[in-house]
């Protein structure tokens, strides 16, 4: 009675690919989204930096018009007095421009990135499968893990050993250890936090950098960028070429499970569909709580579905501004220029503290770019700690977030007229495209949420104890970003069950 | 609040205590739910006799007490519960109990049904946590009301008799299972025809406040009929001669069980008659499905022991003298004159009529004799008299 081979549910950029690879391999597939446009989260950045060129080779996505960007591009740690350290990329290549920094420091922030992206590398070669499961007794999956551990140890007694000892260590004492410059530490920290629940003291926090190095291709800061709208379309015109059937405004109500089995999608408007495989691209909470129910799901799965952390912890908003706006003593060309404002170890952890008693920061963190678009331009700017709440939040205390970020914005600029400041927080986040908690990468990646524990046990190789149900999302494994890799690893799942 | 948790008072005392102490003769205490209950008043085979020739009243105030409610009420019990409820009706109560996703047993309890958003739960170990876990998504309110309610057990051959005396109106047409509110001594309460005992008895759910009340209207025709308090031991006797199980003794409940090995499912209790595989759905039932395809590996059976010394932990042997079980609880029963136990045995000796040994360390004065004993596998109910389910009960 299946009216298609596939149903995939949320056209995010991971629902896209999964469902590209599926029809690649003669596979009928519907996809529902709830929106009128197709992307997802992918909508709240303008480019990204990590999107897997396995998969663009795979797809032939650039004859469905995908552009690769690649120009110099600066980093630039800002710093209150205007002493901006100003990292210039080029072939992902790092080099210095301008820092307070001395030789002694600027060296070993070099080494330190290069062994960060050593280790990274070491677990990327992970990604593209499903993470093995350690007690199935099965050979494929010991060999995976042998694989996995020889492919650490493979570092050099010396590197493993560095390895194991920072891999659950906090980001704070790991550059405290290696930098004297605060500049330079508060970069590190801000990246090996940003888009996570964790400060720069939380352990942890640097495997959720070695993590998304990982998964973004080993480099922590990359000049080769693809734009995300030109990504979704290049998708999407692959897709229809594939005859793979787009359904826009739909929203889905639930599935119908009997007998621990995946029967039929029921659509808001009362339609019934049927398919052989219906894959989820939306978070695991949403899927468990909202697309099956709770009612449907054992005890121990809603425990743990309910303890899986996935709280958001990033404002996101776009400046409209009255005209071009001028930096204080930076003189590079501020379009092709990421801005980040970490000053310190101290600061991040001061902004960290207002959001763990669920409080926005004062002096939140903040990373930025500016966009020229049509002539006018904009800024692209992501907030940190803005933490998503489950009580709703006072209009005022929205207004006091767009002040702050105003304010804290003027300091480093000469000019800028603000025509429009508009704010996304994490809950606005939720609201609009449904990502419980507005989490970037739909869970948090640490220890207890990643590799063979993502999300969590009992639906950790994109399916579970619910048959025919499988998730595309960033909340499997890799896990988030813009990458498409969930995407992929799903369809050779799928195509590998059904063999 | 304060008053409960002080390090003066560190046991809760139920709204019986002021009459059992007094009655407590050898002041022995057993712990259960943070609260402190009689183990012995004078002597358990005394009180034992009670409970199966006349009646006993024990105070069960510390077993946990859940009400239910909402509109999904009773969605959720099908949800939790291996039994199906659907056709339940208003005052029927039913035994169930509930298992984790892997089929091992929570815990056991029985339920009732005021009407079909309201329910109560009754069971002996701590279930918050579990229950409100296993509730989201349904529209019910679970709330713990253990400290509101007194709860007296009233077991026995004349309980019936007794109450009926007491002027509680049409008690002996309740049937097992069943509950109503009744008048004893001028005090309104609710009476439910289940127990511990295997027997026929009741339990009385009352408020705190009319505890004295209550308590002591059942004593008052001990002129004519020998009503004693009874204690934990003895119920313990009374538990195993009827064959019921008890948490912590013939199994681990497994939110409590450290070691994945040690939980067991309501298969390998013997219990596979409360769990309906055909009902939509409930926690544990793929893998109980599954269980039931491939057998389980050990089961909990009754075993007649030869001679007269109870087997007390005892270990399981085969002809060949392997180890193939474990008894988890034994005595020796003064009504059926048997030597009686209720143990695990593995796959090749759970039918009933199979022969295995016990291994016996009785001790007697400072010394210990090994006894070798013969134990028939029989079935767990040992007593079962037909005046338990007769309605019009016994009076």
């Amino acid at each position: 009675m299946s009216n298609y081979d596939s149903i995939i549910i949320g056209g995010g950029h991971n629902g896209l690919v999964c469902a590209s690879y599926l029809s690649k391999n003669k596979k009928k597939v519907l996809l529902i989204e709830q929106k009128e446009i197709l992307g997802g989260l992918a909508k709240y950045s303008d480019f990204t930096t990590s999107f897997s060129k396995k998969i663009i080779k795979d797809l032939n996505l650039q004859n469905y018009g995908l552009k690769i960007i690649e120009k110099n591009e600066d980093i630039i740690a800002m710093n209150l007095t205007g002493e901006h350290t100003v990292l210039n990329i080029k072939n992902n290549r790092i080099s210095f421009q301008s820092t307070e920094a001395d030789k002694k420091d600027q060296e070993s922030f070099l080494k330190l990135l290069n062994k960060y992206k050593l280790f990274a590398n070491s677990l990327s070669g992970f990604m593209y499968e499903a993470p093995p499961r350690i007690k199935s007794g099965l050979k494929k999956d010991l060999f995976k893990l042998i694989k996995m551990g020889w492919n650490i140890r493979k570092l050099g007694k010396k590197n493993t050993r560095e390895f194991m000892r920072i891999i659950g260590l906090n980001i704070a004492d790991e550059v405290e250890d290696n930098l004297n410059n605060d500049i330079l530490k508060g970069l590190i920290s801000h990246e090996a936090v940003l888009g996570s629940n964790l400060g720069p003291r939380s352990p942890g926090s640097v495997l959720h950098l070695m993590y998304k190095q990982a998964i973004q291709s080993g480099n922590l800061f990359t000049n080769t960028k693809i734009e995300t709208t030109n990504l979704i379309n290049s998708l999407e015109k692959l897709l229809k070429e594939k005859n793979v059937e787009i359904l826009l405004n739909t929203k889905v109500k639930n599935l119908e499970i009997k007998n621990n089995k995946v029967s039929k999608v029921i659509l808001e408007n009362g339609k019934e569909l049927f398919a052989e495989t219906i894959i989820s691209n939306l978070d695991p909470k949403s899927t468990f709580f909202n697309l099956i129910g709770a009612q449907k799901l054992e005890t121990d799965q809603i425990r743990r579905a309910n303890n899986y952390r996935q709280k958001g912890n990033v404002a996101n908003a776009v400046i409209t501004l009255e005209n071009e706006p001028i930096i204080k003593r930076y003189k590079g060309n501020i379009l092709n220029s990421t801005f980040i404002f970490s000053p310190s170890i101290k600061f991040l952890e001061h902004a960290f503290n207002d959001s763990k008693y669920n409080r926005n920061s004062k002096n939140p963190s903040m990373k930025f770019n500016i966009i020229k678009k049509e002539g006018k331009f904009f800024i692209r700017i992501n907030i940190q700690y803005i933490p998503f709440s489950l009580e709703k939040k006072e209009i005022i205390e929205r207004e006091n977030i767009i002040k702050d970020i105003a304010n804290q914005l003027k300091q480093f600029f000469e000019k800028l007229d603000i025509k429009e400041i508009n704010l996304n927080t994490p809950n606005d986040i939720q609201e609009d495209i449904g990502t419980y908690g507005g989490h970037w990468h739909h869970g948090e990646f640490e220890i207890d949420q990643v590799f063979f524990l993502r999300p969590f046990y009992g639906f950790t190789q994109y399916n579970g104890s619910i048959k025919n149900l499988y998730m595309c999302g960033a909340g499997t494994h890799p896990g988030g970003g813009i990458n498409g890799i969930n995407g992929h690893n799903t369809a050779k799942k799928i195509i590998e069950d059904q063999k | 609040m304060i008053d409960n948790i002080s390090y003066k008072k560190p046991l809760l005392e139920t709204p019986f205590h002021s009459k059992t102490s007094e009655l407590c003769y050898s002041n022995e205490w057993y712990r259960w739910g943070g609260y402190k209950i009689v183990k012995e008043y004078t002597q358990t085979e005394l009180e034992y006799t009670a409970m199966r020739n006349t009646a006993g009243v024990l105070d069960i105030t510390p077993m946990y007490k859940y009400s239910v409610k909402g509109k999904d009420a009773k969605n959720f019990i099908n949800k939790l519960i291996t039994r199906d409820v659907n056709n339940i009706s208003s005052n029927q109560i039913v035994y169930g109990l509930w298992c984790n996703e892997n089929g091992f047993v929570v815990d056991d309890g029985t339920i009732f049904c005021f009407d079909n958003e309201n329910f109560r739960i009754c069971c002996a170990e701590k279930n918050l946590i579990w229950f409100e876990d296993s509730a989201i998504g349904f529209d019910v309110n679970i709330e713990d009301i253990t400290k509101s309610i007194g709860a007296l057990a009233f077991q026995g051959p004349l309980s019936c008799k007794i109450l009926k005396l007491l002027e509680a109106k049409n008690i002996e047409n309740l049937q097992p299972f069943y509950f109503d509110n009744f008048i004893i001594n001028k005090q309104e309460v609710m009476i439910s025809r289940t127990g511990f005992s295997g027997d026929l008895g009741y339990e009385i759910w009352c408020n705190p406040s009319q505890a004295h009340d209550v308590y002591d209207a059942l004593f008052s025709f001990n002129n004519d009929y020998k009503v004693l308090p009874c204690g934990m031991n003895s119920l313990e006797m009374v538990r195993i001669e009827a064959g019921f199980i008890q948490p912590n003794a013939d199994f681990i409940p497994s939110e409590q069980a450290l070691r994945p090995n040690r939980m067991k499912t309501p298969l390998e209790l013997g219990m596979s008659w409360i769990v309906n595989l055909e009902k939509d759905f409930f926690t544990g039932k793929a893998a109980l499905l599954k269980q039931k395809s491939t057998g389980v590996e050990s089961k909990l059976v009754g075993l007649d022991i030869e001679g007269d010394k109870p087997a007390h932990g005892a270990i399981l042997y085969n002809e060949s003298k392997k180890d193939i079980g474990i008894v988890t609880g034994a005595m020796w029963s003064p009504t059926l004159k048997a030597n009686i136990a209720i143990g695990y045995v593995n796959k090749d000796y759970m039918k009933i009529g199979s022969k295995v040994y016990a291994e016996i360390y009785h001790p007697e004065e400072l010394e210990y004799r090994k006894i070798w004993a013969e134990c028939k596998v029989v079935k767990k109910q040992f007593f079962n008299n037909p005046r338990k389910n007769a309605t019009p009960a016994f009076v």
